[in-house]
């Protein structure tokens, strides 16, 4: 028996590391990892907004800097007028004239037990449809609770906001448009139409002729990393 | 009956005291083999009551059924079948089987 006692005390010995072990291991891993890993994210996230502000800075700065030497450049006024029309169609400056304000919003009803409240919300869907007919009705300019359409701008669900520009949008959502008020207008309210099945679903979603609508310019940076202009006749 | 229990101090002081630490990722694996090596020992102290105790089977049973565990949670891993979860149930259900034994042979002394 004092042999088999010898292996018993062995095997306890090799339990008793084992289970030591573990017990630091698993008390380790629930005190640091989750700790940490928060640490670190809101420094990475503090450090990403730090660049944000100083990038968002440096473009107004840059943009000041282009418009000065666009006005004095003394080259002409033709270039001038070319350059100021080339950042209305990029969307860079401010614009005004006759359009529609389309304003949606989630539907007003009490959710019922058991219904899906996707039903009666608002979705990125929805908005991308209305801005299809939008430049389909001939929209010059669109922008969305403030925030200019770019040729590369999205209209994204993130989780329960949607993003434009990559800003948060909410809703009440209001739609400017700059283009001929009465074919954007019938475009929108077409029998079948996008308007027409938004409130089918019961939200709200109203279409409102406009003598003047002022359409924001886009605040954010443009680059152009992969692209290249190609020049006709090279 | 000193010397077991000496050896069971004897390890937890080791392990407590040297500084070894575990990869997280491995965590998993050896949790299921120290419940395999709880397992092996409540069914060592129940033969022991029993008179039927086997040093050589005890032996061998601790270190095979704790690297089969192991080995079996990791292989599970790969396959994307929790088979961790089948050794936990098992070497579960054993370890209560034979708690109940050894305390109904105590309650008999």
């Amino acid at each position: 028996m004092k042999r088999g006692q010898l292996y018993v005390a062995i095997v306890l010995l090799v339990l008793g590391m084992m289970l030591a072990v573990q017990f630091r291991t698993t008390k380790d891993i629930q005190q640091n990892a989750p700790i940490s890993r928060a640490q670190e994210l809101t420094a990475r996230l503090k450090d990403v907004t730090e660049e944000r502000d100083s990038l968002l800075i440096e473009v107004s700065d840059l943009r000041k800097k282009l418009e000065q030497t666009g006005r004095k450049g003394g080259a002409g006024k033709a270039i001038s007028d070319e350059l100021d029309k080339a950042r209305m169609v990029a969307g860079l400056t401010p614009v005004e004239g006759p359009g529609v304000e389309v304003v949606l919003n989630d539907s007003p009803k009490k959710l019922e037990p058991g219904e899906d409240p996707n039903l009666y919300i608002l979705h990125e869907e929805d908005l991308l449809k209305v801005v299809n007919e939008l430049r389909a009705g001939g929209a010059e300019a669109i922008s969305i609770n403030g925030q200019r359409l770019l040729a590369n701008s999205e209209i994204r669900c993130a989780g329960t906001t949607i993003l434009v520009n990559t800003k948060k949008i909410v809703p009440p959502i209001t739609i400017l448009a700059t283009g001929d008020p009465k074919a954007l207008q019938s475009s929108l309210e077409i029998k079948g139409g996008i308007l027409e099945t938004l409130r089918f679903w019961g939200l709200q979603a109203d279409v409102q002729q406009k003598q003047k609508v002022e359409i924001p310019a886009y605040d954010g940076p443009v680059v152009f990393q992969y692209s290249k202009s190609v020049k006709e006749g090279d | 009956m000193w010397l077991p229990v000496l050896g069971l101090a004897l390890g937890l002081i080791i392990g407590l005291i040297v500084p070894i630490s575990m990869p997280q990722a491995y965590v998993q694996y050896m949790s299921v083999a120290v419940l395999a090596a709880l397992d092996s020992v409540f069914g060592g102290a129940r033969a022991g009551l029993e008179k039927k105790f086997d040093d050589v089977v005890f032996i061998t049973g601790f270190f095979s059924n704790t690297l089969l565990a192991a080995g079996l949670a990791y292989i599970g891993e790969r396959l994307g079948v929790a088979l961790y979860t089948a050794a936990i149930f098992a070497f579960g259900v054993r370890l209560f089987q034979n708690l109940a034994i050894i305390r109904r042979h105590i309650l008999k002394k």
